[in-house]
C-alpha cells in the first residue's frame, strides 16, 4: 500500500494508490455490487486536489450496503473502533442507533462509514444527482461528490484541516456558489434547520482569515437563510 | 496571469480565436497562454469533425488518469462519438466482449447506438457468447448485430456462436424499457430474435453522417 509520511514521521496518510488499493480489495471481498458515496479528503484525491488523507470517509444510502462494507473489513482484518471521535460525539448524545457511523481501523488505515448522514449534514437527492464521476472496484462502486459538496461537507466539522482543504478547493476550482446556497436551503427542508449557522461561520472564516475568493453576495445569502432559520426556531419554543 | 485564475477564466471547451476574445488578446498571447497550461496538464486537445479546428479542453486541476469506461471505449473504436454526462471508470481490463454486455445492460439508448461498431472489434465470438449467456442478454446482442450487419460493414459472426445465441434465454423481450421499432425491415429481425429493437431505420442514419 502506498503511504505519505508527515515530517514527523508519525502521522501517516495514505496515498491515492493506496486508497485504490484498499478499495480493489473491498471491492474482491464482497458478493454483491454495493455502491457508496466519497466525501472528504479521499474524494479530494480525485479531484487531484491533496495528496494524501488521513481517513478514507464513505457514505452509504442503504442499510445493507453499510453492513456488508462493515463486514468486508472485518474479513479484512479491520477492527472497529468503539471510541468516539470528539467531532462525532453528539451521534452518541442523540442515540441515533439507526444511524450511527462505525469507525474501522485497520492496515495503518482508518475507514470511517457513514449512514445517510455526516455530523449535521444529510445526503439528500440532490447532492446524489450532482455526482458526475463513478469508480469501480470490483463489486464496489465509488460515487464522488462535487467539489461544491465536499466544502459543504467539511463545514460540519470544526478542524483547521478541514478548513484548509476548503479553502484549496475554492482556490482550484470555479465553485458553483448557487448551488452552495440551494444545498444549505434545501438542508434546512432536511431537517438541518441550524447548518445555515455552521456554513455562514464557516465561509466567514475562510473569507476573513485564509482570504478565501468567496463571493460577498453568498455569505449575505447564507446569513439571512441562517437567521430565518433561528427566528423560526425560536417562535416554536 | 496567474495559471490558476486562467483556468478558472478558461474552463471549458475553447479554439485559439474564442480564448483570444474572451481575454481581449491578440492570438499570439491566446498560444502562449495555451502552451502554459498545457505545460501544467490543464489542457486536452481535441479536433473539430467538420473544420477540424483545434479544440482545447481547458480543466482546472490536472486529471488522474483512470482506466477506460464505457463511454471510452465507445469514443475510441465507433464513429459515433459520445460526451459522457457521468464518468464510470471501471478498474480492471475490460474487453470488447464484456464492454458489449454492460452497454446492452445499461439500457441507455444513446450508448447502445454508438455501440453497434464495437461488433467490428470482437475478437473472442465464444466468450461474447459465454458472457451474454450469464447475464441473459444473449438474444438481445444476437439482435443487435443483426441491425449493425444491415447498417454498416461488418464483421462475420461466427456460426455456432449464432446458433448459441438464438436459444438463449432472457429476462424480457426489451433492450430499452418500452421502446419498439416501428420499421418492417427491423421488425423482422425483431421476430427473429423475439425481442423489441428500440431503433427506427432513422437513428441508425447516423452512422451515415458520422462517416469515418
Amino acid at each position: 500500500m502506498t503511504w505519505i509520511y508527515t515530517r514527523n514521521g508519525e502521522n501517516r496518510m495514505i496515498a491515492f494508490k493506496g486508497q485504490e488499493d484498499l478499495f480493489k480489495l473491498i471491492g474482491s471481498e464482497l458478493k454483491e455490487r454495493t455502491e457508496c458515496i466519497v466525501i472528504g479528503g479521499s474524494a479530494m484525491m480525485y479531484y487531484n486536489a491533496k495528496e494524501g488523507t488521513k481517513d478514507i470517509d464513505l457514505v452509504f444510502m442503504e442499510k445493507k450496503a453499510f453492513d456488508d462494507v462493515k463486514n468486508a473489513l472485518k474479513n479484512l482484518e479491520f477492527i472497529e473502533r468503539k471510541s468516539v471521535i470528539k467531532i462525532f460525539k453528539h451521534y452518541e448524545l442523540l442515540k441515533k442507533e439507526k444511524r450511527k457511523p462505525v469507525f474501522m481501523g485497520g492496515r495503518n488505515t482508518r475507514i470511517d462509514l457513514f449512514l445517510k448522514e455526516v455530523i449535521c449534514f444529510e445526503i439528500s437527492e440532490t447532492i446524489l444527482n450532482r455526482i458526475t464521476e463513478m469508480h469501480e472496484y470490483n463489486n464496489l462502486i465509488v460515487k464522488i461528490i462535487a467539489p461544491e459538496d465536499i466544502i459543504l461537507l467539511k463545514c460540519a466539522t470544526e478542524r483547521e484541516k478541514d478548513r484548509i482543504d476548503a479553502f484549496e478547493l475554492i482556490k482550484k476550482f470555479n465553485i458553483k456558489w448557487d448551488t452552495v446556497i440551494k444545498e444549505s436551503i434545501n438542508q434546512t427542508k432536511e431537517g438541518k434547520a441550524i447548518y445555515p449557522v455552521f456554513l455562514y461561520d464557516f465561509l466567514l472564516e475562510l473569507k476573513e482569515d485564509l482570504k478565501a475568493d468567496i463571493p460577498g453576495y453568498v455569505i449575505r445569502e447564507i446569513m439571512k437563510i441562517g437567521e430565518k432559520e433561528m427566528i423560526k426556531r425560536l417562535k416554536k419554543k | 496571469m496567474e495559471i490558476t485564475k486562467l483556468a478558472k477564466k478558461l474552463e471549458g471547451l475553447h479554439t485559439i480565436s474564442s480564448i483570444a476574445k474572451l481575454l481581449n488578446i491578440n492570438k499570439r498571447t491566446a498560444i502562449n497562454y495555451v502552451s502554459r497550461l498545457r505545460k501544467e496538464g490543464l489542457i486536452k486537445t481535441t479536433y473539430g469533425l467538420r473544420t477540424k479546428a483545434r479544440l482545447y479542453e481547458i480543466s482546472t486541476y490536472k486529471k488522474r488518469e483512470h482506466p477506460l469506461g464505457l463511454y471510452d471505449i465507445v469514443n475510441k473504436y465507433s464513429r459515433v462519438k459520445l460526451a459522457a454526462s457521468q464518468e464510470y471508470k471501471i478498474h480492471k481490463e475490460l474487453t470488447i466482449e464484456e464492454a458489449l454486455i454492460r452497454i446492452v445492460k445499461t439500457q441507455k439508448f444513446r450508448l447502445i447506438l454508438a455501440s453497434l461498431e464495437l461488433f467490428n472489434k470482437v475478437k473472442d465470438w465464444p466468450e461474447l457468447f459465454r458472457l451474454a449467456k450469464k447475464e441473459y442478454v444473449g438474444r438481445k446482442i444476437g439482435a443487435l448485430y443483426d441491425i449493425t450487419r444491415i447498417t454498416i460493414k461488418i464483421k462475420k459472426m461466427d456460426k455456432r456462436t449464432r446458433k448459441g445465441l438464438l436459444n438463449t434465454s432472457i429476462k424480457n423481450k426489451y433492450i430499452i424499457k418500452g421502446l419498439k421499432s416501428k420499421d418492417e425491415d427491423i421488425k423482422k429481425i425483431e421476430r427473429l430474435w423475439k425481442v423489441y429493437i428500440p431503433f427506427n431505420k432513422d437513428d441508425l442514419d447516423i452512422y451515415k453522417e458520422w462517416r469515418k
